[in-house]
């Protein structure tokens, strides 16, 4: 990332507070966009059952994009969350049979843990934090590899991890309900305690955020573990759809994150976004991929785009008046 | 210390299967190093080694396609990667997206290149040149050893006779000086990036070469390979320190703890994790003494 950042708190003119306006509804329009122009190219589209599947698949993508948006808006970005979701997976999958229904929690409380440490690294140590998590990428599926004996693992008896399939009132499936949950519950979470403007200080200025007095190593440490943390939800709903845990289950679920977050607006530099917008994102992706097949282009373009998307997004939401140079 | 533990990685044959194994991943490093140098990171290999792999399998003979272009076509994977490293360079310096998501996004964009030309089929090639750079031995190493100990000799050169080497430390070392002492930074990112990209595609080539086939995950694991063999060798990833000697001895570093691990028994797997300890602890290690002094790491 940037190395050098001027220390001077962001200024919003009154323009600029304009276009935050309208690129806050930006993903919202082009989610609008993507639903009509999908029900032109295919009619069938708008029905019940194809929106539940497109929801389903959607679900673990918003869990992941979440949590990954809190470090993000800390300035920093979690490149481990794809890895460490497979080796949830993988966790999961060994567990379920001795812990039962305890495997859930387990998984989820050890992936924050793994978070946690992430994070611990990336403050103490004072390495940047896309290097920490690119390590842990590496780390974590070679851990993943070794635990699984580099195989898939089957879940025989699901009974655990199937409440996730039910559908509430019998149109909405479970797991996307859990995952609407979980942004509510961060999203809240930051609303009603000073963390939203702990997490922003750190992200707009951390040097200035450290002379006002916010932990911003507690806040950073704490932004990982949430990443770990929604990290492992996502495995648990992977195995839950899959009935089975694999090392490489989840790794291509990285780059989709990552647009997710960029396409929802949330700024690379830090402090500008939220985990709403995160939410809107990883609609916006997910209708992308499911959307391809149905206009008729093959979905090797998928990889293409989700590149394209990143580069052109990061451009565009990009704080400009912040960052000096650019590494 | 593993020449004490294992006998077999005491004989001759284990120091030449290093080399060979080390070929690729020394190309690799090579062009990484000029861009950590600058204090960028390029996490692109992966992706631009697929669509380079793919483009010269199928324009070499191969079992695809008649076409049969033979040296052209491996020039023209090199150009390939040529053009996914100025394509990084350019999102950094126009867009200012900060260079390891604009070489996440291009690296998926050459993965999804190469997924396109894959088509399902795998290209086997039949062109007796390029099959023989991976079997044919000159004094004992494969061409691919020689090719790689080429690149690293072009590197040095450049790196230390040419503006592009020196100004790409340069920019590692005090960018904002640079700046206000009249130089233009842009070209010059652009053309390391550029320059790194062709070092990609070349590895691809080798890959290439090494399977007999075109695969579209022939750089998996390059990207971090390199990168952790760079940062052993001794290039800062702050920039401004390291060369393309540090990251050779770099490269015969990890090769030789990765092939010694296996010759003592632990399971490859661990390979990337070992490699992921490396890098954390190389970059902590490097920063510990001005750790005070930097109080913002992002």
């Amino acid at each position: 990332m940037s190395t050098s950042v001027a220390i001077k708190p962001p200024v919003e003119p009154a323009v600029g507070k304009e276009r935050t306006r309208l690129t806050g509804f930006m993903p919202l329009i082009a989610l609008a966009a993507l639903i009509a122009a999908l029900t032109i190219a295919d009619p069938d589209f708008l029905t019940q059952r194809s929106l539940t599947a497109a929801a389903r698949t959607a679900a673990p993508l918003i869990v992941l994009a979440a949590g990954a948006t809190l470090v993000v808006l800390c300035g920093g970005i979690d490149l481990s969350i794809a890895a460490l979701a497979s080796l949830s997976t993988v966790f999961l999958a060994l567990w379920i049979p001795d812990l039962g229904g305890l495997a859930t929690p387990a998984v989820i409380l050890v992936a924050a843990v793994i978070g946690v440490l992430q994070g611990a690294a990336h403050v103490l140590l004072r390495i940047p934090s896309f290097i920490v998590t690119l390590g842990g990428m590496s780390i974590l599926s070679a851990v993943a590899l070794v635990v699984s004996g580099a195989g898939t693992v089957r879940v025989v008896d699901d009974s655990t991890v199937k409440w996730l399939d039910l559908y509430v009132g019998g149109y909405v499936p479970m797991s996307v309900m859990v995952a609407v949950i979980v942004v509510a519950l961060i999203a809240v979470l930051l609303k009603v305690t000073p963390l939203q403007s702990w997490v922003s200080a750190t992200g707009y200025s951390e040097s200035a955020a450290r002379l006002a007095g916010t932990p911003v190593d507690l806040v950073k440490i704490g932004a990982f573990a949430v990443s770990g943390a929604c990290a492992g939800l996502a495995a648990v709903m992977l195995v839950s759809r899959q009935f089975s845990g694999g090392p490489t289950m989840a790794d291509n679920l990285l780059l989709p994150a990552v647009a997710a977050i960029v396409v929802g607006g949330t700024a690379i530099t830090g402090g500008h976004g939220s985990v709403w917008r995160s939410l809107a994102g990883a609609l916006v992706v997910t209708l992308l991929r499911v959307g391809l097949p149905i206009v008729g282009v093959p979905s090797a373009y998928e990889q293409i785009l989700y590149g394209a998307i990143i580069v052109v997004a990061v451009a565009l939401t990009l704080d400009k008046s912040k960052v000096s140079i650019i590494k | 210390m593993f020449a004490a533990l294992s006998p077999q990685f005491r004989s001759v044959d284990n120091v030449r299967s290093i080399v060979d194994a080390a070929a690729v991943l020394a190309v690799v490093t090579c062009g990484i190093t000029f861009v950590l140098m600058m204090g960028s990171i390029d996490l692109s290999a992966a992706g631009v080694m697929g669509a380079s792999a793919l483009t010269v399998s199928l324009l070499v003979a191969n079992n695809r396609n008649d076409n049969d272009f033979g040296f052209l076509g491996i020039v023209v994977a090199v150009l390939l990667g040529c053009a996914f490293g100025s394509l990084s360079g350019f999102a950094l310096v126009l867009l200012k997206v900060p260079s390891f998501m604009a070489t996440l996004g291009v690296s998926a964009i050459g993965l999804g290149v190469a997924t396109l030309m894959f088509a399902g089929v795998q290209p086997n090639i039949s062109d007796t040149m390029l099959e023989s750079w991976a079997i044919e031995r000159f004094l004992g190493f494969s061409y691919l050893a020689w090719i790689a100990a080429a690149c690293i000799l072009v590197g040095w050169l450049i790196q230390r006779y040419t503006r592009l080497g020196r100004y790409a430390f340069a920019i590692g070392g005090a960018e904002e000086v640079l700046t206000l002492s009249g130089v233009k930074v842009r070209p010059y990112k652009v053309a390391v990036f550029t320059f790194a990209g062709a070092f990609y595609g070349l590895g691809g080539v080798m890959v290439t070469s090494q399977l007999g086939a075109g695969l579209v995950q022939a750089g998996n694991g390059y990207d971090f390979s390199a990168i952790t063999a760079a940062v052993v060798g001794g290039t800062l990833l702050t920039g401004g320190r390291g060369g393309v000697l540090h990251s050779a001895v770099g490269v015969l570093l990890v090769m030789v703890l990765t092939n010694g691990l296996v010759q003592v028994g632990v399971s490859p797997y661990w390979q990337g994790g070992v490699e992921g300890v490396i890098v954390v602890a190389a970059v902590a290690a490097a920063v510990i003494p001005q750790r005070r002094r930097n109080q913002v790491v992002k």
